[in-house]
């Protein structure tokens, strides 16, 4: 028989999904116990995921725009700029955020464990530590946000040393001449589009025709243009037979068409698999889905009604943004709180170079359901601020319904593309029509101006 | 840490030295060996991103013993190679550029770098200690997701300053005919092969990572260090690990579990149990580099 302390709400995983679960918990008056199977809070997100890829892009960026920067202004940078100095930027970043996100749990009055959860029952969890030993705690409502991390293909031996996955890459202390990035998805391309910034000889491979298949195709060519513009290429519909280091200076990735890559290092990147082997779900009688996630409904509750899941664990689509509504969301139904209006128009952002993002329909969903669309274009180059910037690449793609009347979807490639989304997130909720981007004042130079021209184009295909 | 009953004629003894190694250690000339010429150049290309094997096979091939030696380290029954290594490209390929990289660099300090006559095989073990740490530093570095090349190389150099005291202590004026007796030796690393390696590996010009775990590799150190590759800590540990495997641990399996650098690392019983499964290979590994 064991002691085990009463909460209000437990909540198992510290990630975006988890902080945000514990904290509206402990918002509405709860009693919160955060469970963290690392020393550090904010999960793969802050440590592995979201923010070293990200602080990693913008030091490249950054190193690239100096490196351009000296032909006008007439200085020269050392010639012996170390990936290592870029990655002591992105440890600061790493734990000035993962500082911020812990002082917010004690702010909130959030009691953090440090241990490895597994349920006892569905109301009962233990938490290992570090040493061996065990507290139990038990609550009422239960969230897993326990995350995901990078599958591991039974034919690829991952050796974290020549051949890596999308956590040990960011180990490196020295940038490889050449780099073999296995995949096609998110992570792949941007890190293939990082990498081949910074110099490294890049090839992405996957079986898909064109990476990040799931968008707009004219967004991925222009991302598959300026790649190949830095010296990376894309090698499409290949499947990989093998890969091997040659136990000396290179990897060997022979694909099943019997033609072989040769690179210093291999990046493994073919999606991810849920943390669920520490659990022990059967004492809950959850049973996880043939693709290893927790199967929920649209309120993030399980099979056992008072466990919820939220984030990776819950599959697709996986994205830092969504995660931290579902742990919210999750926590205000389990108490019986108002959540508001659930989000309509979920913007996706892509952070390679050049940037992606999308929300609302795409031209093909738009035809679907509406039998047709009217598509506006705007090039960042054609934009004065693009321009002034030295954009070449960028493209802000608007769906309308077919009599080119009623935003649908808003696609973009380029520098800002990111937050650029968010006009388009706002046109999109307040059912904004065409006309409205073309009656009203952007400041100039911006690429916003960018949305007034897709408008333009898009009233002038109306008049034909 | 040396746990050991020194009598007074060995307290006087170390007394004596330590005035000289403090002495020595204080002074701004002292007298270190230089790094040998093929050492060296090993050690920058093994940090070189253009470093290939041809290169490396024909820097080693400048020193008979050093390509010797590698030969015979790859023909060795803990890497089985499946034909005879016989040439030294062959050697580089099968036991990877940067091991081999790494041992070429220790290898060519153990000999004859150091001035450690009469203490040979204690010399010995203190590489054997090395060796095993850095092995130890690679699966350490593998589990966390941290480099595990630079977790190699600091944990091969981080008790550099050790050997280089015995290289001081040849120099001492009141060198006798029979050698120091090592429990004395012992208490003098104790107290000064920190600041000896440290001071060694800043005339050698070794990777910052490198300089900063030999610093701070110790227990109540590596909380100090500041590097991402988390060298200190990781060697740290691996030397743990290594002295309990050779048996000079005040250490146990179980008592492992509770120093302060397992829960640093994050680790479980459980991954504690995965590292100590790897005993016998990194035995066997270090047997067939340095029997």
């Amino acid at each position: 028989m064991t002691s085990a302390t009463p909460f209000d709400l437990i909540v198992i995983g510290s990630g975006p999904a988890g902080q945000k679960a514990a904290i509206q918990g402990a918002k509405a008056g709860k009693q919160v116990a955060l469970i963290e199977q690392t020393r550090e809070v904010g999960g793969a997100c802050v440590y592995q995921g979201t923010i070293p890829s990200k602080t990693l892009r913008e030091s490249a960026l950054q190193m690239v725009r100096f490196l351009q920067a000296t032909e006008v202004f007439e200085f020269r940078m050392r010639d012996d700029v170390k990936i290592t100095n870029l990655m002591t930027r992105l440890d600061r970043v790493v734990r000035a955020h993962g500082k911020f996100m812990k002082d917010q749990l004690t702010r909130n009055g959030i009691d953090c464990f440090h241990g490895r959860a597994g349920f006892v029952s569905d109301h009962e969890v233990r938490i290992q530590k570090t040493d061996g030993t065990a507290t139990f705690v038990t609550a009422p409502i239960i969230v897993v946000a326990t995350g995901s991390r990078p599958r591991v293909p039974d034919n690829i031996p991952i050796d974290h040393e020549h051949i890596l996955d999308s956590d040990s890459i960011l180990s490196l202390v020295y940038l490889p001449k050449s780099l073999t990035v296995l995949g096609g998805g998110v992570i792949a391309s941007e890190y293939a589009s990082i990498f081949a910034l910074l110099g490294v000889h890049v090839t992405l491979v996957d079986t898909a025709d064109r990476p990040l298949k799931f968008l707009d195709q004219e967004l991925t060519d222009e991302f598959c243009e300026a790649f190949e513009k830095t010296g990376g290429h894309y090698r499409g519909g290949q499947k990989i037979g093998s890969v091997q280091w040659d136990g000396c200076s290179k990897v060997t990735t022979v694909l099943e068409s019997g033609e072989t890559l040769e690179s210093e290092k291999v990046l493994v990147a073919l999606g991810r698999v849920s943390n669920l082997e520490h659990l022990n779900l059967q004492a809950t009688g959850i049973q996880p889905t043939t693709r290893g996630l927790i199967p929920v409904n649209h309120h993030c509750q399980t099979t056992v009604r008072h466990i919820y899941a939220v984030g990776d664990v819950i599959g697709p689509p996986s994205l830092a943004s969504c995660s931290m509504e579902q742990g919210r969301r999750a926590v205000c139904h389990a108490l019986g709180l108002n959540s508001g209006v659930a989000p309509e128009h979920i913007p996706m952002g892509i952070y390679t170079i050049p940037e992606m993002s999308s929300v609302g329909l795409s031209e093909q969903e738009a035809t679907a359901k509406y039998g047709g669309a009217t598509v506006g274009r705007a090039r960042f180059h054609e934009i004065a601020r693009g321009q002034i910037s030295g954009m070449t690449h960028g493209l802000l793609k608007m769906i309308a319904d077919p009599k080119g009347e009623q935003l649908l979807g808003i696609h973009i490639v380029g520098e800002g593309a990111t937050e650029l989304i968010h006009i388009g997130q706002m046109g999109l909720l307040h059912n904004m029509p065409i006309d409205r981007f073309i009656d009203n004042i952007f400041n100039f130079p911006t690429l916003a101006e960018t949305y007034r021209v897709a408008a333009l184009d898009i009233a002038k295909q109306r008049q034909h | 840490m040396v746990h050991s009953t020194i009598t007074p004629l060995a307290q006087e003894e170390r007394e004596t030295l330590r005035s000289f190694i403090a002495d020595q250690l204080g002074r701004g000339n002292l007298d270190l060996p230089l790094l040998p010429v093929v050492a060296n150049r090993v050690l920058l290309l093994s940090s070189d991103p253009d470093a290939d094997a041809s290169k490396l096979s024909s820097l080693i091939q400048q020193d008979q013993a050093l390509a010797g030696q590698i030969i015979r380290i790859a023909n060795s029954p803990a890497y089985a190679p499946r034909t005879p290594i016989v040439s030294l490209q062959q050697a580089i390929t099968w036991l990877g550029l940067t091991m081999l990289a790494g041992l070429a660099f220790s290898v060519s300090v153990q000999s004859g770098v150091f001035h450690t006559t009469g203490y040979e095989k204690e010399v010995r073990n203190l590489w054997r200690h090395a060796l095993a740490t850095g092995l130890f530093g690679k699966e350490i570095a593998r589990r966390i997701r941290h480099n595990v090349e630079n977790a190699f190389l600091c944990g091969l150099l981080h008790t550099i300053g050790k050997p280089a005291i015995l290289h001081l202590l040849a120099q001492s004026p009141d060198k006798s005919a029979e050698p120091f007796s090592w429990i004395t030796i012992e208490s003098l690393f104790e107290e000064f092969h920190i600041t000896a390696g440290s001071k060694l590996a800043a005339v050698w010009q070794l990777p910052d990572p490198v300089q900063e775990t030999i610093r701070y590799y110790q227990d109540d150190q590596y909380h100090q260090a500041i590097s991402p590759t988390k060298g200190a800590m990781i060697t740290c540990l691996a030397h743990h690990l290594a002295s309990v495997m050779l048996g000079n641990s005040v250490h146990d399996e179980n008592s492992l579990l509770t120093l302060p650098v397992v829960q640093d690392l994050n680790f479980y019983p459980e991954d504690m149990t995965a590292l100590l499964e790897l005993r016998e290979t990194v035995r066997a590994s270090v047997e067939c580099f340095l029997p």
